[in-house]
């Protein structure tokens, strides 16, 4: 499968979480990952499945290399149905605002008319789990299910 | 292959270090700092109850475990290897040592007057901080940015809000038992030219045990940090008192006869008042603290605004800019500094300097593996409702570097 790794991120852990990704599945499929602040959703395409990771920042809005990409959707207003995508989302409970940026991102890609596959996962800083233990099966359950409705497609 | 020496394993050393092993992965990057134990202001600064922003470090493991970076704790620039040496060792030399120093508030110095910088690095443990000192009656913190909010708030919390921190038994117990009658956080400018982060001040919202009041505040007029004050006034939750003071310039202060701080005068937005006070916590900033000739280094930097002091040597981090800015900040700083630092370092011929080599022989290093041993040290050794049990000294902490885990 053709896969694009969108992160956004301020300080970081985006970024090395898509890397992370990229790593654990480029054994079975072609990867690339791209920051969002380099993306334009003119780009996006139904023939590749889309996994974004991003972190929410300041009261719950997105983090600084995600806002082009949110100020562009809104401005291009793009037809994305026919495209795949899944969430994951970093966030810390210390904050209100929990993983909003990420939640933004979804409303931003669904009232564009593209799909999330399975559901939003969130990492909490906060919290005890490392990132990876949970974004490594999210990203193999995403893929796992465009991979189906592929062949039910086909 | 080129080398380079970062000096500070602070937010601004370290994602220095992470952009120039990404576009280089095969160069040599040496990470030294004066402490055993990497981080700087994230292990020291960022606030005991915001683990979660501790979580960076994460990020910065992953420089020294899979990018290849190494660690050379327990070695200070200018006591240990001088400037000169790394520069002739080093393609490349990163000054990212921060900046500690609280900066004077020019009120004169009595009992019971205590700088932020001072106070939050004996809370946390820092091995050079000096003990804890007595904060007590009504208490004053002087600021207006977010260092004087964590501040306030760890005084203000209850041993329940402070669960899941990383604060050490000495430091818990003392924050418990602190006889403090008021809390009140007093800046100079009027309200709606804090610098008070406003999700810093929702924050407060959710303490349990403190009675907030907010006076001198405006209308909102949309401000956000206005609504956020705004929405803090008059919160009880319980008995300690906290207010909020603004426009209220320092003039002086009168002590006992004992030489203890006893009233703190301001001119006040409607005219002088005398405020009791028996601790006032200075939070106006940070400052050199006189090491490393940094005021100089950074007047004759030939690009300062790009982190370039003179060939082959750079600046990055609160070092470079002065002590202002956040962890996202430094981030992006420094990236663009390694960038510019591998474009010169190529352009110019290799040096074959020998690195690390110069280290005095005999001088106790801490590697990224005795980090880890004193890493996992902590965190097993962590005390009821804690998540890590920092050690305190130098001494305890090169001890436990060095053993191996088979000889526990
Ligand atoms: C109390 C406090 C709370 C803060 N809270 C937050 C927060 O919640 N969120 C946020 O984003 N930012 C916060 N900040 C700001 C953040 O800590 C700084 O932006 C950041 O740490 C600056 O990074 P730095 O690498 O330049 O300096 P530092 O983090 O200070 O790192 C400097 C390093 O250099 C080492 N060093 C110093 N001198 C020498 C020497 N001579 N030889 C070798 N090594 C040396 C030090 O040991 C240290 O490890 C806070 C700052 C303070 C002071
Ligand atoms: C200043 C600041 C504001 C933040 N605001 C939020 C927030 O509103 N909601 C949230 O869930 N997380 C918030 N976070 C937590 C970050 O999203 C979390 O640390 C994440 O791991 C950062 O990932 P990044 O490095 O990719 O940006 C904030 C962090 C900081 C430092």
């Amino acid at each position: 499968m053709n896969i694009v790794i969108l992160y956004g991120t301020e300080t970081g852990n985006a970024e090395m979480l898509a890397e992370d990704i990229q790593a654990d599945l480029q054994a079975d499929h072609a990867v690339e990952v791209a920051n969002l602040s380099d993306f334009d959703p003119g780009d996006f395409d139904p023939e590749r499945l889309y996994l974004i990771v991003s972190s929410t920042y300041g009261d719950g809005e997105l983090p600084a290399s995600a806002q082009p990409f949110g100020a562009a959707m809104r401005a291009q207003a793009p037809d994305l149905s026919g495209v795949s995508f899944g969430l994951f989302g970093l966030g810390d409970s210390e904050y209100e605002t929990f993983n909003q940026g990420s939640l933004h991102l979804q409303e931003l890609m669904e009232a564009a008319g593209a799909a999330l596959l399975g559901e939003r996962v969130v990492h909490d800083a906060s919290g005890s789990d490392l990132a990876e233990d949970l974004a490594l099966p999210w990203a193999r359950a995403v893929v796992a299910l465009a991979e189906t409705r592929l062949g039910a497609a086909a | 292959m080129r080398k380079v020496a970062i000096i500070g394993s602070g937010p601004s050393g370290c994602f220095t270090a992470q952009g120039i092993l990404k576009a280089r992965p095969d160069w040599t990057v040496d990470v030294y700092d004066t402490l055993p134990v990497p981080y700087g202001l994230v292990r020291y600064g960022v606030a005991a109850d915001h683990q979660g922003t501790k979580a960076i470090t994460r990020q910065f493991e992953r420089i020294f475990e899979r990018q290849g970076a190494r660690f050379f704790g327990n070695v200070t620039l200018g006591r240990d290897v001088t400037l000169e040496a790394l520069r002739a060792a080093y393609d490349a030399v990163v000054l990212a040592t921060g900046l500690s120093g609280d900066r004077d508030h020019g009120l004169g110095r009595a009992e019971g007057v205590i700088g932020a910088g001072q106070l939050t690095r004996a809370l946390y443990d820092h091995p050079d901080a000096g003990r804890l000192p007595d904060v007590r009656g009504e208490v004053i913190v002087l600021g207006n940015g977010n260092v004087a909010v964590d501040v306030l708030r760890l005084l203000a919390k209850t041993e329940a809000e402070l669960q899941d921190s990383d604060l050490g038994a000495e430091a818990s117990a003392w924050l418990a038992g602190r006889p403090i009658d008021g809390l009140t956080i007093l800046g100079r400018s009027p309200a709606a030219a804090a610098r008070f982060d406003p999700v810093m001040i929702r924050e407060l919202g959710r303490l349990q045990g403190v009675s907030i009041r907010v006076a001198d505040l405006p209308e909102a007029g949309g401000d956000k940090l206005i609504e956020a004050l705004d929405g803090l006034d008059g919160l009880a939750t319980g008995p300690r008192p906290v207010t909020f003071r603004f426009g209220c310039r320092p003039a002086g202060i009168d002590t006992d006869a004992a030489g203890r701080i006893r009233a703190l005068r301001v001119e006040g937005p409607r005219g002088p008042e005398v405020l009791a006070c028996d601790t006032l916590i200075t939070a106006i900033g940070f400052c050199c603290d006189g090491s490393l000739g940094r005021d100089a280094l950074m007047a004759a930097a030939e690009d300062a605004e790009a982190g370039r002091i003179a060939a082959g040597l750079y600046a990055v981090g609160w070092f470079r800019r002065g002590p202002r800015g956040t962890i996202p900040e430094n981030r992006a700083e420094s990236l663009a500094v390694a960038q510019r630092i591998v474009e010169e370092v190529e352009a110019a011929p290799p040096r074959a300097g020998a690195g690390a080599g110069i280290l005095p022989a005999g001088h106790e290093v801490v590697d990224w593996a005795g980090w880890k041993r004193l890493d996992a040290h902590e965190l097993a050794a962590a005390i009821a409702g804690r998540c890590r049990t920092k050690i305190t000294t130098r001494a305890g902490m090169l001890t436990l570097c060095r053993e191996k885990e088979d000889a526990r």
